[in-house]
This record gives structure tokens, C-alpha cells and sequence, in this order.
């Protein structure tokens, strides 16, 4: 690596994660090129192809496009195949869900609070329909999970005694699954069992914790708050500071 | 600690959550089967998210559109090595099952006057009709279709799933119904990574819809890094026979640096316009018209330069698109063009070169990188493993084994037209999904748990192995010889090089540390997939050399182009109990030599077409490009 390393290193810190047990080891990320800026997968890519061959971690397309390798870069989450990294950064799994070993998390306890209860009730016959501007925004959702970051709805799993099992879906919701069940209330073809089952849905999974919420943020830039939550909220309990007027729930 | 093993018995089991395993689920759970579908990434991540999201539908542009064109067009660019049974399924299906992501979700702009989704306004390369559609946010689109049927459970709740599991082996047992050496499929060993334990799954019919083997090599593209051919190796290892595998595509126009971009895509061929040429480091033309060509023409032109030692630095050439920023009147029109024809890849070249290059002031340094494989498990039109010679017979194959998606071979042959894989996937999904669970039904053998045994017992001693060598590393040595021994240019030498390589590599598995943890033991996954590395690379070194001239998006340099005169013929890759590998030539239906002429004819007045336009004087050719942007673009 004689060449290599004449581009200089960034020291990156990996907290590693093994049978519950958390350490930190620091990486010194060889530049491959002058002037490179690296992203945070290329460290781990590096680190698991030189000193750390054992370092779990998720990707997948490299290209911002598939969701897969989310991490906490400084406590904070981000696409690791576009975070740009810089001397003495953290690299860690994303704090919202439990870690299985190294960088890679559980993630399967999201989806499965969804299973069953997505039934649209389009019938072949009315698919030639044109879908509002909004549903395609929602659509470019890469499920990355980016938005679970500081979610008090999601924040209610995590305090929850005994911890919820994530093979049966977390009892509590998340941006991402209110983003799902909203898409199905934009669908044209939806039917009109659909769109309120969709909304009985989100109440369900803890909808009410969003009233009080600043907002939620989007790893991939989709107004979540102005297209998701509060068309949610306010079809659930009318338009802000109206607040009692459409309450049903008791809540 | 030993891992333990579940046991599960399902109807189905699905590999793979993309379109095509998403459809085969729902397929198989429609008529009441009982499905699981596992991935080993979490489910939708796959190659259908990072697809452009073109898909082609018959007659979506005009009713002349027919199943014989649509057939006749995917075999002329495949150079005849595609099966016709299997090409016409994938023309009469595909409106039918473009329908099926519809169901899910999946919304095209619509055609008022015809009623119907609105397709691109110009036929994509190779498609001599207007049938490719579009849509919003690409293949992510497709995505959010397929994980709806998955997490919905197609509707009735029949589908299961089970994420973070890698398949490890298919299991099966002597078919007393057939007799002599059938095979009958017993079901499958899983790794359930995040559960920490193997699952048996015992399961009459298992659906490969596991993607492809892109992995093996570096460059590669945005393809998902789980493209380690897991599929293509648990089919070879259970008996399965491969077909085309020499038949990998590679992306012609791939950066080449800096290092995170490495292998992403910059372009099709059509973003050459009408006057984007190819040059070799010393600025010498080595490929015009580019943006009639296909992306394996492309791919070799620029592979036979770097070969000659004409290449750039980082091993590439040079796609000069700078005549078509020139012109005063149609440049403004081709950097719209180029901007709107695929964003996402003009992204990543600026993102990686900067303004100036994007711009198309300087041309861009491109190189080829590994993408899709034409080739896969060997079926009929209903994804059914099959045995035997021409396009074979299920009554030869392993019953209860199906294919679909890029894991099946046979649908595209030599070379693939643009917006077809998600059609496939779910063409192939539908149909996999549908004859897995009849098959499961009319079965009458039940899995025996005996047959299991042996794969649980070698797979589980592997948990704690001793040794002195990791898994990870040696992935990236066999990453690099791919691309040097049976990438984009090949030869006999190199074939026979890549076989003594992996003969080596074999000898080293039994000496790779792997620690004995078993939850999310990330030196067994390596392992895992090193191994199915290690088998796809084998088949694929063993159809390069028996394919012994250049067709489609296999490049001989040892050996002249196969000519249009010969008989087609595909390559089948078998590996026997004892761990031997073989090759043998299959005969395929040629297409009537006029029509293929024909079609040669249509294309050399294209290209001479082009030369002329690029020799008319500056000002002249300004004007008649303006009009002709005009003319396409409004």
C-alpha cells in the first residue's frame, strides 16, 4: 500500500458491537486518491477488507437508492454510502433499534407492524387513473429509517417494559409506517373502507404523539410533516388549535 | 455454542423479495398456498429498487404492437440463443403482469385517449415499437408495489416472510416416481442471521428469485452488493443445470473514479445523441454512432482498446459528447436531453467530476461495469427446472425447483434490451409462483427429514471452524481476477487461469477462521457467499471457454466473432454429486436468416446516417439537429 498511502489517512472511530458486548476501535482509512473525500462506507468497506475481516455492517446499490446501510454518524443517522466522514467521526448502529452485531441492526420489526393491514381494495378495472403529485413524493421513500431519529411515537417501543418482540412488528408506529398508510389514503384507487381503515390504523399505532411534535426528518428529503403527519392528524382530529373539535377517541 | 434448527413447513418457498419474488409469492398465496418468502436483505431492497423503472408493456404505444414483434425483437438482440417459448410468454404476459404492480400501487401517467399507462415517446434501442413506460421515482416505485404484496401477504395473509436469512442449500431426495436419478426437492436450509439459528424448511417447491452474480466482480454498478449468485450456486450444487452463463452484461459508460463512484452509472448509450463518439487516451475515434449501439457493442469497443493498451488512465476511454454541447441552437437542447433521459446518472458524474465535465465541455472517462446476467437456472416458460437437450424438458429437471427474475436463464440469450427486467421479473414471478404451488399440491412425496441432515451437519460444524485465513479478503482477491480472467474480454488462457485460481481457493475454505457466535455471524455470511462466488465463478470460466467466439456480451479476443450464418446454440453448466463440473451445447430455433439481415440492413443505413450528419459543416448540421430535437423533444 506504499502508494496508497502517500494521500495521507482519516482515523474514524467504529464502535463495534458483539454478544452485547460495545467497544470502540479506532480505523485509519488509507486515501486512495489525492484530495479524497471519503464516504463512511468506503471506511467500512477498507476496514472489512484489511484489519477488521470479521466487521458486520449493511449495504447494498453504493448509490443512495436502496435504503440498506443507515448508521449513526456522531449520534446522528445517515446514508453511509453518501455521509462524507472526517478525522476522529463515530461511527456507530442506529440508536433507534436494536443491534445485532457491529453496525447492522435489527430492521425487520418496522415493516412487520404493517402486515395485514395494507388492503387497498383496487379493483382491476380502475387502475387507469392519474395519482396526485403527493402520492408520487411518497413514493420516493427508500426506506432508509432515517426518520425513526428522536420520533416519540417510536420512542414509546423503546421505553416500553418487557421490550416489545420486533418478529411480531412493534406495537408502536414510526414516520415511515405512517408515510405507508397515508400513500394508501392518496391512492385514487383506493377504496373508501381503505383510506378510513388506513387512518383507524395510524391512531392505532400512537398517532396522537405527533400532535405535540416539532416534526420528523426525512433521510432522503420528502416533507414528512407537511405530506404525511399532518394531513394525518388533521383528518384524525381537525385542523391545529382545533383541537377537541373532531376528538372521537377520548384521547 | 452449536446453532440450533428450526423447523418449518410451508407450500412454497420463495428466495428473493425483489418483483419477481414478490410475484411469485403472491401467485403461489392466490389460490390458497401457504408461502414463505426469505431474504437476505431486508425485504424490497433489492436490484428491482435500483432499476430505472421502465417497464415494457405490449401495445401501450399502438395496437399494431404484437406478441410476435415484441418475441421476434428480444431474440434478434439476444442473437437467437433466448428460448421462443420463453420470449413469447414474456410478449403475452407482460401487460397482464404490469397490471399486477398496478394492483399494488405502482402508478404510471395515464394515456386519456387510449386508456391506458403512457409510454416514452421513442422506442428504446432494439424495440422497434413504443411500448416502454416510465415512472416516478424509478424502480423505488416498483419497490413500494412489491413490499405491499409481501407485507400484506398477498391480501389473505398466506405470505410469511423472514428477512436476514440466506439460503444456504437446497435439500432433495431421490424421486421414486421417476426413478434412475431424479431428483425431487425436499426443501431448503436457511440462515436465519438475526434469529441466530438454521431453519429447515421443509417445502415441495422452492421459487430462485435471488438475482444475480454482479458481485463476483469489481467494478461493478449500483446493482445490490447481495448479487453473490446464490441462487445460480444452490441450484448447481442440488443438480440444477445453468444456462448462458458466459452471457453477463456489463454497462458500457461506468465512472471511474473518485473511489465511491467507482463502477456508478454515467449513461446509456443513447445519451451520445447524435454526435457523441468513443476515443481511445490518445483522442483516436474507436466507436461512432454510439447511441445506435448496443451496451455490449460499447462495452467491447472500449475493452478491446484498454486490451491494446489504449487506454485511459483508470482503464477506460473517453465518451466525448462535446460536438452536441457545441452547437449554438441544438446544445442547450441535448443538455436537456441528457439531463432528463436518466438524472439520476448525470448526477453522479457531476457529482463526481464536477460542472466542467457534466457540462460536456471535456469528455468523461467511462469504463465498463458489471451488471445483469442474461444467463441463470435452466426452465421452461413456466420457470420449471428442466434437463435434456434443445430447450429442454421438466420431466428432466429437478421437480419442484423454479426460477424466476434475473436467477433464470433463457429469456434474453446474447444481450438484453433496455426496460425489460422488471416485465420479467414479473412475467417469471407470476408464472413461478403459479406452478410451484400446483406442484406442491400434486405431490404426493413428503419431504423426508432424512435428507436434511447432511446439509444441517456441514453447515453447522462450520460455526467455530479453526483456521488462519478470512473469508473477506479472499472475496476481494477472487472480485479482482473475475473482472482480468472472465470479465468483459476473455479468452481459452484465461478461462483455464480462473478454473487452476478457484481450484486453489477451494483447497483454502476448510482453513477460514469462523468464530462460533451464531447471531449475525458476519465470517459465516462471508463464507457463505464466498463459496456461491467460488461455484458461479466455475460455471461462468467454463461457458467462456466453451463459447469459442465473440457473440453478444461474450468477447473472445482469441477467437473471431460468431457469424449470424452459424447455428445458435446456448452453453449448459452442470456440476455432478461428486463436485465435477461439466459444459455441453444445447441447439436453439433460429430466426429466419432474412429478417435478421434485414434488421442488420436497418441499423449499417442508421449508422451511415449518423457519419453523414456528423461530416455536414457546423452551421448546417446546428440547424438540423435543432429541428430534429424539436421534432422528438417539442
Amino acid at each position: 500500500m506504499d502508494e496508497s498511502s502517500s494521500f495521507g489517512t482519516v482515523t474514524v472511530n467504529l464502535v463495534r458491537e458483539r454478544e452485547g458486548e460495545r467497544r470502540t476501535e479506532p480505523y485509519a482509512y488509507v486515501l486512495r486518491a489525492e484530495g479524497e473525500r471519503p464516504m463512511a462506507l468506503d471506511v467500512l468497506l477498507q476496514a472489512q477488507a484489511t484489519t477488521m475481516p470479521d466487521l458486520a455492517f449493511r449495504f447494498g446499490c453504493r448509490a443512495r437508492n436502496c435504503g440498506v446501510c443507515t448508521i449513526d454518524v456522531n449520534g446522528r443517522p445517515r446514508i453511509a454510502c453518501r455521509a462524507r466522514v472526517k478525522e476522529s467521526d463515530t461511527l456507530s448502529p442506529m440508536a433507534t433499534l436494536p443491534a445485532l452485531s457491529d453496525l447492522v441492526v435489527r430492521r425487520d420489526g418496522i415493516a412487520r407492524q404493517l402486515m395485514g393491514r395494507l388492503a387497498g381494495g383496487a379493483g382491476a378495472n380502475e387502475l387507469n387513473r392519474e395519482a396526485p403529485d403527493d402520492y408520487h413524493a411518497l413514493t420516493a421513500c427508500i426506506e432508509c429509517y432515517a426518520c425513526l431519529h428522536e420520533c416519540p411515537m417510536h420512542q414509546r417501543n423503546l421505553d416500553a417494559t418487557p421490550p416489545p418482540d420486533p418478529g411480531n412488528g412493534y406495537p408502536w408506529g414510526n414516520p415511515f409506517s405512517l408515510l405507508k398508510l397515508q400513500r394508501l389514503r392518496l391512492d385514487p384507487v383506493s377504496a373508501p373502507q381503505a383510506r378510513a381503515a388506513a387512518l383507524e390504523t395510524a391512531k392505532t399505532l400512537g398517532l396522537d404523539a405527533c400532535r405535540d411534535c416539532p416534526g420528523c426528518k426525512c433521510g432522503v428529503g420528502i416533507d414528512l410533516k407537511g405530506l404525511v403527519v399532518k394531513p394525518l392528524v388533521e383528518a384524525a382530529w381537525g385542523p391545529a388549535g382545533d383541537a377537541n373539535q373532531e376528538s372521537g377517541d377520548g384521547d | 455454542m452449536t446453532i440450533e434448527t428450526e423447523w418449518r413447513d410451508v407450500d412454497v418457498l420463495v428466495v428473493g423479495s425483489g418483483a419477481a419474488g414478490s410475484q411469485a409469492a403472491l401467485a403461489a398465496a392466490e389460490p390458497g398456498g401457504r408461502v414463505l418468502l426469505i431474504s437476505k436483505d431486508p425485504i424490497a431492497a433489492s436490484d428491482t429498487k435500483i432499476s430505472g423503472g421502465a417497464a415494457t408493456v405490449r401495445q401501450s404505444g399502438d395496437d399494431s404492437d404484437s406478441v410476435e414483434a415484441l418475441s421476434e425483437n428480444i431474440r434478434i438482440a439476444g442473437a437467437d440463443l433466448a428460448v421462443k417459448s420463453i420470449t413469447d410468454a414474456f410478449a403475452e404476459d407482460s401487460r397482464g403482469a404490469y397490471d399486477r404492480f398496478r394492483a399494488q400501487g405502482l402508478r404510471p401517467g395515464i394515456d386519456t385517449e387510449r386508456n391506458g399507462p403512457k409510454p416514452r415517446p421513442l422506442p428504446f434501442g432494439g424495440h422497434t415499437k413504443r411500448r416502454t413506460v416510465g415512472h416516478a421515482n424509478r424502480g423505488v416505485a416498483f419497490s413500494h408495489a412489491g413490499w405491499n404484496v409481501i407485507v400484506q401477504g398477498g391480501g389473505e395473509g398466506r405470505i410469511d416472510y423472514l428477512e436476514d436469512a440466506w439460503l444456504l442449500d437446497l435439500v432433495t431426495q431421490p424421486d421414486r416416481e421417476r426413478g434412475g436419478d431424479a431428483k425431487l426437492l425436499a426443501g431448503a436450509l436457511v440462515y436465519h442471521a438475526a434469529g441466530g439459528r438454521l431453519v429447515a424448511m421443509r417445502s415441495p417447491s422452492v421459487v430462485i428469485a435471488s438475482g444475480g452474480l454482479s458481485t463476483l466482480y469489481f467494478p461493478k454498478t449500483d446493482t445490490m452488493r447481495g448479487n453473490t449468485g446464490d441462487g445460480y450456486a444452490a441450484a448447481a450444487r442440488a443438480g440444477a443445470e445453468l444456462v448462458d452463463m458466459e452471457q453477463l452484461q456489463f454497462l458500457p459508460f461506468c465512472l471511474t473514479s473518485p473511489p465511491s463512484y467507482e463502477g456508478l452509472m454515467s449513461g446509456e448509450p443513447v445519451i451520445a445523441s447524435f454526435l457523441g463518439v468513443l476515443r481511445d487516451a490518445k483522442g483516436k475515434m474507436i466507436l461512432d454512432g454510439v447511441r445506435l449501439r448496443s451496451r455490449a457493442e460499447c462495452a467491447a469497443a472500449i475493452m478491446r482498446a484498454v486490451e491494446a493498451g489504449r487506454g485511459t488512465p483508470d482503464g477506460g476511454a473517453y465518451l466525448d459528447l462535446t460536438a452536441n454541447a457545441k452547437g449554438e441552437r441544438a446544445g442547450p437542447y441535448f443538455m436537456r436531453f441528457l439531463t432528463e433521459t436518466n438524472l439520476p446518472a448525470y448526477t453522479n458524474v457531476r457529482q463526481a467530476h464536477g460542472r466542467k465535465v457534466a457540462d460536456c465541455e471535456q469528455p468523461w472517462e467511462v469504463r465498463p461495469a458489471a451488471h445483469y446476467l442474461m444467463g441463470g437456472i435452466r426452465t421452461d416458460a413456466f420457470g420449471a427446472s428442466v434437463g435434456g437437450e434443445g430447450d429442454g424438458e421438466a420431466g428432466l429437471g429437478i421437480a419442484g425447483l423454479f426460477a424466476a427474475g434475473q436467477a433464470m436463464g433463457g429469456v434474453f440469450g446474447a444481450d438484453r434490451l433496455g426496460s425489460t427486467s422488471l416485465t420479467e421479473g414479473a412475467v417469471f414471478g407470476a408464472r413461478a409462483g403459479t406452478g410451484a404451488v400446483r406442484h406442491a399440491r400434486q405431490s404426493s412425496a413428503s419431504p423426508s427429514d432424512d435428507a436434511f441432515q447432511a446439509a444441517i451437519g456441514a453447515w453447522s460444524s462450520r460455526f467455530g471452524q479453526a483456521g488462519n485465513r478470512r473469508a473477506a479478503p479472499l472475496r476481494s482477491r477472487l472480485q479482482q481476477e473475475s473482472w482480468t480472467n472472465i470479465g468483459p474480454v476473455r479468452t481459452e488462457a484465461k478461462s483455464d487461469a480462473m478454473e487452476a485460481l478457484i481450484a486453489g481457493w477451494r483447497q483454502q475454505l476448510d482453513a477460514i477462521e469462523i468464530p462460533p457466535h451464531v447471531l449475525w455471524n458476519q465470517d459465516f455470511i462471508e463464507f457463505v457467499e464466498l463459496t456461491n462466488m467460488l461455484d458461479v465463478a466455475q460455471a461462468t470460466a467454463l461457458a467462456a471457454r466453451e463459447r469459442d467466439g465473440s457473440v453478444g456480451s461474450h468477447v473472445r479476443l482469441d477467437r473471431p466473432d460468431i457469424s449470424i450464418l452459424a447455428r445458435p446454440y446456448s452453453t449448459v453448466v452442470a456440476r455432478s454429486d461428486d463436485g465435477g463440473w461439466s459444459v455441453r451445447r444445447v441447439a436453439r430455433e433460429k430466426t429466419p436468416l432474412g429478417t435478421v439481415v434485414a434488421a442488420r440492413l436497418q441499423k449499417a443505413k442508421r449508422l451511415m446516417q449518423a457519419r453523414m450528419l456528423r461530416w455536414l459543416p457546423g452551421g448546417l448540421r446546428d440547424r438540423a439537429l435543432e429541428r430534429r430535437y424539436r421534432a422528438v423533444m417539442g
